[in-house]
C-alpha cells in the first residue's frame, strides 16, 4: 500500500479534535444539501400525486393549464369530441376546485374537492382504508384522508359535515393522500364535485383519455390537438413535467431550495479548506521534507487529496446515516424529505468534489514550499 | 579517475532582494566523488547551507553550472530538480525532519515511496537499511520513542534506501552528544566507503575531522581550504574557485 493514505490519515488524526470538528462540519453541511434535495425531490413527487394516481394517458385540459389544481374549465362538447377520434376509447371528466367544509361542531375549513364519475374512474381515491369506492355512490358521500380528520372535525366512517350548504357524510377513509398546500382533498362523485364548487352541469376541468388497445398515444394526441380547438392534450408526463415545473420553479420554491443546497455547499467547503489548511500549515516541515527528498509536486497533491477524501467519506457515512433518520422522521408529513439511491450517489459525488474543491488552498500553499526550508527548521 | 557524482563549477549565488540582497557563493566550485567522506567546514554565514542546497538540486546557481553524475542540470525547473534528488540524492538533516506519525520502517520507506517504489520489495528494502544503521528491531518504533541518536540512524537508513549517488549531510551530529555523535559519523564513513556513492557532511564540530578523507573549508562564500587524507587535518588558505 502506497504511504499517501496512511500518511494523510495520520496527519489528520494527528489533531483529533480538529478532525471531529471538521467532519461535524462536513455532516451539517450534507445534512444541509440533503435536506434542501430531499425536499425537492419530495416536493416534486407530492405536486404531481394527483396526476401519478390518475389513470390517464393523456389529458386535455383549458389552455395554459399550469398543475393540476388550477380550476378553469372545460365544455362537455370537447369530451364528446374527443370520443368521436380515432384510437380514444374512454374520456373521464374530472371536476376540481376549493370549497368549504363546514364542521358539524361549529367552524370553517378549506378543502379540495376532487371529482370523478365513479363508473368511468378517471381520478378516484385510492390507499382506502375504511369503507369502499361504491360507497361514494350514497347521496352526500365523500373520501377524506385520515391524517385530516383532526382539521376537518370528523372522527371517522359516519361523520358529518356540510359544503356549500350541503350534507355531506364521509363513507371512504384514505391513508396517505397529503397536499402540500395543507388543503385536504375530499374525493366524491362528479356531479357532488360540480355543486361543492359551483361548476356548471355541463363543465370540468380534464378530460382523461384512455386510448384504445393497440392505439399509438402519440398519435392520438396528434390527432385530439388537430381536432380539439382551445385545449392542450398531455401526455401523463408532460403534465408531471408542467405541474413540477410550476410549483418548483414558477413559485420560487425550487430556487430557494437550491440555494439552500448551494449554501450548504459553500459553508462545507469552507469549513473542509480551512481545516485543511491549517492542518497543511501545520505540517509545512513534513511537506517541506517531502519535498527535500524529491518527491513530486503531485505526490504531495494527492496526500492533501486524500485527506480531503478521507474527511469526505466519514462525513458523508455519519450525514447519509443520519439523513435516512431524517427522511424517516418526515416520511408521514405533507412534505416528506425523499431519498433515493440515485440522490445518494448524488450527495456522494458532491460531497468528494466539495472536500475536493476545499484542497486547493492547502495545494496552493504546499506549491509554495521551499525545501531549503528544512536546513534553518 | 573517477567522475564525479556531483560537480559544481564557478558557481555564484545571489540571495535576497532589493537591499538586503547578498552574495552567499562566490564562484565556488567543487567535485564532489565516489567513496569519499567530505567534511564542508566553517563559520555561520559562510555559505555552506547555500552549498549544500546547491548540490542537493534544491537551489539553483545564479551563476555557474551543476552537473550531477556528469549531467547539467541548468534549465531544470522545480520538478526535474525534485526528480534529481530523488534519483541522486539523499539527504541527513541536523534534526532529523521524520515524520512523527510514521514508524521507523514508513519513514525509510517513504523515501522509496516517492519514487514510486511501494511494492513488498520497498518494504524488503526499508528493513534492509534500518538492519545496516544497526535498527532492525526498531522498525515499528515511533520517533518519539527512539532516541536522538536512534532518529538519525533512521534519518541515515532513509537517505540511503535508494542508493543515491550522494548522501548530503547537514550538521548530522550537532544534535547528538558526542557518543552518539561519533557512532553517526562511522556510520557515514561506512556508507562512504562505496566507491559509488559520495558523502558531503557540513559540521562545525573539529572532533569529527578524523572520519574526513577530504575537508573543505569555505568562508564568505569562497572555498579557503581543500585537504585531503592526512593534510585534511591542516588548516589552508586558498582562493576562491578550487577545484579537485
Amino acid at each position: 500500500m502506497s504511504l499517501i493514505y496512511r500518511l494523510a490519515s495520520r496527519n489528520l488524526l494527528h489533531d483529533r479534535l480538529r478532525f471531529i470538528a471538521t467532519v461535524i462540519g462536513i455532516v451539517f453541511s450534507i445534512l444541509l444539501v440533503t435536506v434542501q434535495l430531499g425536499l425537492y425531490l419530495g416536493f416534486g413527487r407530492i405536486v404531481t400525486t394527483m396526476i401519478d394516481h390518475a389513470s390517464a394517458d393523456l389529458w386535455i385540459m383549458p389552455p395554459g393549464t399550469k398543475c393540476f389544481e388550477d380550476p378553469s374549465t372545460l365544455d362537455e362538447r370537447t369530451r364528446f369530441q374527443a370520443l368521436s377520434i380515432n384510437g380514444v376509447a374512454q374520456a373521464a371528466p374530472v371536476v376540481i376546485g376549493y370549497a368549504e367544509w363546514r364542521i358539524a361542531a361549529g367552524g370553517t375549513f378549506p378543502v379540495f374537492i376532487v371529482g370523478s364519475d365513479l363508473r368511468e374512474g378517471g381520478l378516484l381515491p385510492w390507499n382506502l382504508v375504511e369503507g369502499s369506492l361504491e360507497a361514494l355512490a350514497i347521496p352526500g358521500a365523500v373520501a377524506v384522508d385520515r391524517s385530516y380528520f383532526d382539521r376537518l372535525g370528523v372522527e371517522g366512517i359516519g361523520a358529518n359535515a356540510e359544503i356549500r350548504g350541503q350534507k355531506v357524510e364521509v363513507r371512504a377513509v384514505t391513508s396517505g393522500i397529503r397536499s402540500f398546500t395543507t388543503t385536504p382533498y375530499v374525493f366524491t362523485t362528479l356531479d357532488r364535485a360540480r355543486a361543492f364548487t359551483g361548476t356548471a352541469a355541463n363543465k370540468a376541468t380534464y378530460f382523461l383519455v384512455r386510448v384504445a388497445p393497440g392505439a399509438d398515444v402519440e398519435s392520438v394526441r396528434h390527432r385530439l390537438m388537430a381536432n380539439l380547438s382551445d385545449v392542450d392534450v398531455l401526455t401523463a408526463a408532460e403534465f408531471r413535467d408542467r405541474s413540477r415545473s410550476f410549483w418548483l420553479f414558477g413559485t420560487g420554491a425550487g430556487f430557494a431550495l437550491f440555494a439552500g443546497a448551494l449554501l450548504g455547499m459553500i459553508v462545507g467547503t469552507v469549513i473542509v479548506a480551512q481545516t485543511l489548511y491549517s492542518s497543511t500549515k501545520d505540517h509545512i516541515n513534513e511537506f517541506a521534507t517531502l519535498r527535500a527528498i524529491g518527491s513530486s509536486g503531485i505526490y504531495i497533491h494527492k496526500v492533501i487529496i486524500c485527506q480531503a477524501l478521507i474527511s469526505a467519506v466519514i462525513g458523508f457515512c455519519l450525514a447519509a446515516g443520519i439523513g435516512l433518520l431524517v427522511v424517516a422522521a418526515t416520511a408521514d408529513t405533507a412534505l416528506p424529505i425523499v431519498m433515493t439511491p440515485a440522490l445518494t450517489l448524488v450527495l456522494l459525488f458532491l460531497t468528494l468534489v466539495m472536500c475536493v474543491i476545499s484542497a486547493v488552498a492547502a495545494i496552493l500553499q504546499v506549491m509554495r514550499i521551499d525545501p531549503v526550508m528544512v536546513f534553518t527548521r | 579517475m573517477t567522475e564525479p557524482v556531483i560537480e559544481i563549477v564557478d558557481v555564484v549565488k545571489w540571495l535576497g532582494k532589493g537591499a538586503a540582497q547578498v552574495q552567499a557563493l562566490k564562484g565556488v566550485s567543487l567535485a564532489l566523488k565516489g567513496g569519499e567522506l567530505t567534511l564542508l567546514m566553517g563559520p555561520s554565514g559562510s555559505g555552506k547551507t547555500t552549498l549544500l542546497s546547491i548540490l542537493g538540486c534544491m537551489l539553483t546557481p545564479t551563476h555557474g553550472t551543476v552537473r550531477m553524475r556528469g549531467r547539467s542540470t541548468e534549465g531544470a525547473g522545480p520538478e526535474a530538480l525534485a526528480k534529481l534528488r530523488r534519483e541522486h540524492v539523499g539527504f541527513v538533516f541536523q534534526s532529523y525532519h521524520l515524520f512523527p506519525t510514521l514508524t521507523a520502517s514508513d519513514n525509510v520507506r517513504l523515501a522509496l515511496d516517492v519514487r514510486g517504489e511501494n511494492s513488498a520489495r520497498a518494504v524488503g528494502k526499508a528493513s534492509d537499511a534500518l538492519a545496516m544503521v544497526g535498527l532492525a528491531h526498531k522498525r515499528d518504533a515511533f520517533p518519539l520513542e527512539l532516541s536522538g541518536g536512534e532518529q538519525q540512524r533512521v534519518a541515515i537508513a532513509r537517505a540511503i534506501v535508494g542508493q543515491p549517488s550522494a548522501v548530503l549531510a547537514d550538521e548530522p551530529t550537532a544534535a547528538l552528544d558526542g557518543e552518539n555523535g561519533n557512532a553517526i559519523m562511522a556510520l557515514l564513513a561506512e556508507i562512504a566507503k562505496d566507491s559509488s556513492r559520495g558523502v558531503l557532511v557540513v559540521a562545525h564540530d573539529a572532533r569529527i575531522l578524523r572520519f574526513a578523507d577530504r575537508v573543505v573549508h569555505i568562508e564568505d562564500g569562497c572555498i579557503v581550504g581543500d585537504r585531503r587524507g592526512d593534510a585534511a587535518l591542516e588548516n589552508d588558505q586558498s582562493d576562491c574557485a578550487i577545484s579537485s
